[in-house]
């Protein structure tokens, strides 16, 4: 499920940097009081660990096991999305597994939609019995998760197989998949809470504005990429305009029109008008800092 | 449960080879680049290779990167051994779209072919806590960092446990079970896996605390050889613009 490099366009691959990296700032907020680098550590070796195990299915072939959904039961929604985040860095940086440019769609889809989902889903569930609810947690934050990676590669035009082959190929594919996923979650999720049952019930509880927050992240992320891919790199005030057939009069063009510098090339331009513009933002920056820091 | 071992560590050992890979790798031009500015220009030369279909600026930034592990004696063999996998698959399933746009798997699996060699090009070229220390400086948060670097240093201390468990189960086993009975031993296991794991966590944050839990980051100055390589990155990006 790991998405490589080339797969996202650029404009859909940003999107979720930005999303992840808000809920990854969000979870590192509510854990800061905890001393939790070792316990994260610890067990986003051992989520890696279990990754690597084959597990045969009917057939002859094999799947393995994500475990995001057991990442959020064991150690909470906020823990538990770090440490998958932990596992899919380490896969992307060590083992070239998943793209650096499409790191932040991997993390969303793997650590944050399937540790969260799968997370709630138990909670939710948990009445009905730990190993009915894990199970289908487990099934249903892989699938999620693959419904979602799905979208994001089905939404990018650089890969040119539409949404309406790379959703069902991911969700069903991924859908049978889950069902050893949700077993082997329920299996671990019935052993613990046998034997160290403590382990499953000291999560803090998650803040209810928090979650409701990333809630409506998770169910808007699909709109804000079919968004970002549509406008692209232009405005859609333009798009509008040249739909609607309206011509283009331009009041005053700017020192650098249409993100240019006139007499170069288009493209480098861009860059160089890019360059001054974070520029000229951070020197901005810097001296509101210091200005609110002297008042 | 003889299944899940013997595909899971015949797997394993192949993967496992990825940890070993910078220290077996010669050390070249691209080594004595500080890891703050490879994994920035790994990024912008991913950027290059995936904002286009123009063959030519795809076959230049692939060029570039071969330049590139020649001059850091780095085995252009082990490279393609370690991205074949995924760029063939990436050529099977574009290849139906060769009656529609007969370039496009070939385009589409060059990019793939590109940002892969990048992303190889900084692992075996950087040692992990290089990159830690790389990201430390980059801002990257404290906490995270600590535990990305705990993760990688564990990671094979697990999993030689969770083998050890598995194989401990097995050697008890008198019948062989159904698929569900697999799962279910398989996951009780695990379940037995992350209780260890648990313990094992809170005796490292103790033997942290007692050593005072801190992990010391390297952050060095950029050397004449870091602006060099920024000077020729600068080039290829220049020169990419202008083809």
């Amino acid at each position: 499920m790991h998405i490589p490099d080339s797969y996202l366009d650029i404009s859909v691959a940003i999107v979720f940097i930005l999303l992840s990296l808000s809920v990854l700032t969000l979870s590192l907020h509510r854990l800061k009081k905890e001393k939790l680098s070792s316990l994260f550590g610890i067990v986003a070796a051992a989520i890696f660990a279990a990754q690597m195990l084959n597990w045969p299915i009917p057939g002859g072939t094999s799947a393995h096991f994500v475990g995001g959904a057991l990442a959020g039961i064991l150690l909470g929604p906020y823990a538990g999305c770090l440490a998958m985040t932990v596992v899919l860095t380490i896969q992307a940086l060590v083992f070239g597994d998943g793209g650096l440019i499409a790191w932040g769609a991997n993390v969303w889809n793997m650590a944050i939609v399937g540790v969260f989902s799968g997370y709630y889903t138990y909670k939710a569930l948990e009445k009905f019995g730990k190993t009915f609810a894990s199970f289908i947690a487990g099934w249903l934050g892989i699938t999620l998760a693959a419904l979602f990676a799905g979208f994001e590669v089905g939404i990018s035009a650089s890969f040119k197989y539409g949404l309406q082959i790379t959703l069902p190929v991911m969700g069903i594919w991924h859908g049978i998949l889950g069902i050893v996923e949700g077993a082997i979650t329920a299996g671990v999720v019935s052993y613990i809470s046998s034997r160290r049952p403590e382990i499953l019930e000291n999560r803090a509880p998650a803040g209810k504005i928090a979650v409701l927050g990333i809630l409506v992240m998770v169910i808007l992320s699909p709109l804000f990429a079919y968004t970002a891919e549509l406008v692209n790199y232009s405005e859609p005030l333009e798009n509008a305009a040249e739909l609607l057939g309206l011509p283009d009069y331009s009041v005053y063009s700017g020192l650098l029109p249409d993100y240019t510098v006139p007499g170069l090339d288009p493209y480098f331009g861009t860059l160089i008008t890019g360059a001054i513009g974070t520029l000229v933002v951070l020197a901005l920056a810097y001296g509101m800092v210091k200005y609110a820091r002297n008042s | 449960m003889h299944v899940i071992l013997e595909k899971s560590l015949k797997e394993a050992s192949k993967y496992f080879q990825n940890f070993f890979i910078h220290e077996y790798s010669e050390k070249g031009a691209l080594h004595a680049v500080d890891a703050r500015i490879k994994i920035f220009t790994t990024l912008v030369l991913i950027f290059l290779s995936i904002s286009t279909f123009e063959p030519q600026k795809i076959i230049f930034i692939i060029l570039t990167l071969t330049a590139l592990a020649k001059l850091s004696k780095i085995s252009l063999k082990k490279i393609i051994t370690r991205i074949w996998l995924f760029s063939s698959f990436s050529f099977t399933i574009t290849l139906p779209l060769f009656f529609q746009d007969p370039l496009y798997p070939f385009l589409f699996t060059l990019r793939v072919i590109a940002s892969l060699t990048a992303i190889q090009l900084l692992i075996m070229s950087t040692s992990f806590s290089e990159i830690c220390s790389a990201l430390r400086s980059l801002h990257a948060p404290k906490i995270f960092v600590s535990a990305l670097w705990i993760a990688y240093r564990y990671i094979l201390l697990m999993f030689q446990e969770l083998i050890s468990i598995f194989m401990a189960r097995e050697s008890r086993r008198v019948a062989k079970g159904s698929h569900l009975d697999l799962w279910r031993k398989g996951g009780e296991s695990i379940g037995l896996f992350f209780i260890r794991s648990f313990e094992k966590a809170e005796r490292v944050q103790l033997a942290m605390l007692a050593r005072g839990d801190e992990i010391a980051y390297y952050r060095g100055r950029l050397r004449k050889v870091d602006f060099i390589y920024l000077l020729l990155l600068t080039f290829v990006v220049v020169w990419w613009v202008v083809i």
